[in-house]
């Protein structure tokens, strides 16, 4: 348990910058009891808490604030077990997420969403935000890799949601919790599918002198009905990030957009689509497409992407990494227009992004004790939010709403659908005390407990 | 037909539900019009309708004739329709394109996508591609309050809020009224090949099954079908599974060179698939058992039995097998309810006679899902009764 304020410092913030907020306290349970002890004590207290992972997010949703305790789960993460006849693996929510793949890896399995932070990020945080990742593209989301969910409701009660063992009977309440961002309830084991490893795995570099000809590749390989494990883009400011970093990837620095394509599957009919994909990115205007040799460049390749995040922060001291999807085929203009936003605002965007989804992350390096800067930053996310609104698209792919974009939920969403949605989280918390204040303004709920 | 309204829209439909509602209320309060305060069952274009309990004095809703295709832009590989499309329909507009709905439900092909995503009806392409929950973006949908709720969106990732495309599907109607629905479109495999595979004897299923799911690959559907239903599909007399691969020349070509090391490999007609989906005749009986993949030769073993006339076929990679029993003067049903209802796993009744339900456990009774469906359909005015809940 930490109750000083130094301690606490840690626990004030997520990936995200221009958020802090200091905890009452924060408790760390290492096993199962602890943490249904914790829980229920507090239930007791009617004293409100925030369930926390690895603190990696970008959407200020771990925070809290005022009376609520921190329950810190990043030491409630074992591995309970794997069951490679039936492909699923049963872990404890603080479980990180490549601790699970690794683990799968002996069985020739793997645990298919890979969000950018695996490294850090644990599986309970990843339920929390429904996370994805570069390979979500053909394997899903973290929604379609979950089986079963033991969890505790704020109440103490506890409630199994799916079925390890078989079909789902009854409402898809699983489905409803996977991405309640911590508002519904903690999850105390999670169950979830493992994937094979693919026999094969292609992996390709596409090179374009504009992003404009790099999403016009994207919505070609799309549209032609290829599905590529992956397909990233990162634009020339993202690159060149890169390249000056110790992640260096070998990606041509004079280039104004990347695609990384994997393809996978059988070995056999895996060269005939890679032979589409070089068409169509050389089709759309890609300079070259380079096709990795062997397992090196490939994990080469992968790095650079992976690790953008970590080379943009580099060079500027706080990073903001933004979320929001679009339709495929308004990859084009929406992208111009975030170049038209940042130079409005003057200030640099980095994209780095699954294209293949339309998942976009602008990103924006700044420094927030400017406060002449933070303005312009901020002004900058909002219209680009609204651009990509505008465009047919939502705020959040897989970072979530937090706090960070409780202020946009009111242009997506009607008042009915936001009461709708604060009705199924009182359901799981009539008292309204996991992660309070978080997802839906507050506000839209009042409406509907007045109705 | 009786008791099917002409279109309908999504005000029209909040305009009756309130109605109800209010009426209810003040027939509370003593006023008249108790009448009028009837429950209501939500109906596509009916042909399903046998599936799941019956609803008692309720008054027909129905989606049929609101079918429009709202939005269909084949490079995003998303479409937009209105509840009462149907199947049949949809798959000719996105055939057109070289796309697909990869959702094959059991029942015929005019059903509508609305009663699709209501009660999650998958069929065996879900090996490949998952339920409804995982091909559905977002929905339009009139809860039991009257309110108009839109959930999710019309792009392929989205956490934007609480989840509540994920509740309405296979909520069976009994939280909203679906509407609208915006689902994943896929394009459609260069090669689509079905072939059959002879089963080896009862004794090795164990073994071939956990061969069959170590295969490197994934077909787009397997089903295990007993000798009666091979035999009624004009597939043979014996036990086989029926397989679709899909993917490019060279893929396919590997993958049947690979199934063909299992056993004695025949090409079928793609209609079997069609065939399969419609075999159950009106008042058969229709249960589906699971179990752990690894445990599926098992659960075959039991329900598959030779000398029955019971059609039962299995998904083989999701341990789901699925019983029809045709009651006849040498068939009984007794037997058949007693049988399965001592097997060992999830058991999920989708067709029964009526007299039937009242011995099998309500679905979503438990106090989580009886809170929500209070916060979405207090009054119980949709399709009341149809999960066996109590009021």
């Amino acid at each position: 348990m930490l109750a000083r304020s130094s301690e606490l410092a840690t626990y004030s913030s997520d990936g995200l910058p221009g958020y802090r907020l200091r905890p009452r306290l924060a408790v760390f349970p290492t096993s199962k009891q602890q943490l249904i002890d914790v829980v229920r004590l507090l239930a007791r207290e009617g004293t409100p808490f925030v369930a926390r992972g690895a603190g990696t997010g970008l959407s200020a949703g771990a925070l809290a604030s005022g009376d609520a305790v921190v329950i810190g789960l990043n030491r409630f993460n074992h591995i309970l077990r794997i069951d490679p006849l039936n492909r699923l693996a049963v872990v404890e929510p603080g479980a990180v997420n490549v601790t699970l793949t690794r683990a799968a890896g002996a069985h020739g399995l793997h645990y298919a969403p890979d969000p950018s932070s695996q490294t850090a990020c644990t599986i309970g945080g990843n339920v929390a935000e429904n996370s994805g990742g570069p390979h979500c593209l053909k394997y899903g989301v973290t929604l379609n890799h979950v089986l079963a969910l033991e969890i505790i409701l704020a109440s103490g009660e506890i409630v199994t949601l799916g079925n390890a063992d078989g079909e789902v009977d009854g409402y898809d309440l699983l489905g409803a919790f996977i991405g309640s961002e911590g508002c519904f309830g903690i999850a105390l084991e999670v169950t979830v599918k493992l994937t094979p490893n693919p026999q094969g795995v292609r992996t390709l570099l596409a090179d374009f002198t504009s992003i404009d000809a790099g999403a016009r590749a994207t919505s070609a390989i799309i549209a032609a009905g290829i599905l590529p494990a992956a397909l990233e883009m990162m634009d020339g400011p993202t690159i060149r990030a890169v390249e000056a970093s110790i992640y260096a990837a070998g990606y041509p620095a004079d280039a104004d957009a990347v695609l990384l394509i994997e393809l996978d599957g059988l070995d056999a009919g895996l060269d005939a689509d890679v032979r589409l994909v070089q068409q169509h990115c050389l089709a759309a205007g890609a300079r070259t497409v380079h096709i990795a040799a062997n397992e090196v460049e490939r994990a080469r390749l992968w790095q650079g992407r992976k690790k953008a995040f970590g080379a943009m922060g580099r060079i500027a001291p706080d990073l903001v990494v933004q979320d929001a999807v679009i339709p495929r085929t308004k990859l084009p203009d929406v992208l111009r227009e975030i170049a038209a936003i940042a130079a409005r605002w003057q200030i640099q965007v980095c994209n780095v992004f699954h294209a293949g989804d339309g998942n976009l992350h602008p990103n924006i390096g700044y420094d927030s004790r400017n406060a002449d800067e933070a303005r312009r930053v901020g002004m900058a996310m909002r219209d680009i939010m609204q651009a990509c609104i505008a465009a047919g698209g939502t705020i959040t792919g897989e970072h979530g709403i937090g706090l960070d974009k409780l202020e946009y939920m009111p242009l997506i969403f009607s008042p009915e659908s936001l009461a709708a949605q604060c009705a199924l989280r009182d359901a799981f918390d009539p008292e309204r005390r996991a992660n309070p204040g978080k997802v839906v303004p507050v506000h839209s709920c009042r409406e509907w407990m007045r109705a | 037909m009786p008791g099917v309204d002409a279109r309908v829209s999504t005000e029209q439909i909040q305009e009756r539900i309130r109605t109800i509602g209010s009426g209810r209320a003040a027939a509370r309060h003593g006023a008249e019009g108790t009448a009028t305060g009837a429950p209501l069952r939500i109906r596509g274009s009916g042909t399903w309708l046998d599936a799941g309990r019956t609803v008692g004095n309720a008054v027909p809703l129905s989606l049929e004739g609101d079918e429009a295709i709202v939005e269909y832009v084949p490079s995003d590989l998303t479409l937009t329709a209105r509840a009462g499309a149907t199947l049949f329909e949809l798959a000719r507009v996105t055939a057109a394109e070289g796309q697909w709905l990869a959702l094959d439900p059991f029942g015929s092909s005019t059903g509508t996508v609305g009663a699709t995503i209501a009660t999650g009806s998958a069929g065996p392409l879900a090996h490949a591609f998952g339920t409804p929950r995982d091909n559905v973006l977002g929905l339009e949908a009139v809860t039991g309050k009257g309110e108009i709720v839109r959930a999710g969106g019309r792009v392929v990732k989205n956490v934007a809020g609480f989840d509540l495309t994920r509740l309405f599907t296979g909520a069976w109607g009994t939280l909203a009224v679906i509407t609208e629905a915006t689902v994943r479109l896929r394009a459609l495999p260069e090669r689509d090949q079905t072939i059959t595979l002879a089963l080896p004897p009862g004794y090795a299923m164990e073994r071939w099954l956990a061969k069959l799911r170590a295969l490197p690959f994934s077909p787009l559907a397997l089903e295990l079908l007993n000798a009666p239903l091979a035999h009624a599909l004009e597939l043979g007399d014996r036990a086989l599974l029926l397989a679709r691969l899909g993917g490019n020349d060279d893929s396919v070509r590997e993958q049947l060179r690979r199934l063909g090391a299992l056993g004695e490999m025949r090409p079928a007609p793609k209609d079997a698939w069609r065939a399969l989906a419609e075999i159950e005749p009106p008042g058969a009986a229709v249960v589906r058992v699971s179990a752990p993949p690894s445990r599926l030769h098992a659960l075959w073993a039991r329900l598959s039995a030779p000398d029955g006339d019971s059609l039962v076929h299995a998904a083989a990679g999701r341990g789901i097998v699925r019983s029809i029993h045709i009651a006849s003067a040498h068939a009984p049903l007794a037997p058949w309810l007693a049988h399965v209802s001592q097997t060992e796993g999830t058991r999920i009744f989708e067709r029964l006679p009526a007299a039937e339900w009242s011995a099998i456990p309500a679905r979503a009774n438990d106090p989580l899902s009886r809170a929500v469906r209070d916060a979405f359909d207090p009054q119980r005015i949709l399709n009341r009764g149809i999960l066996g809940e109590v009021a």
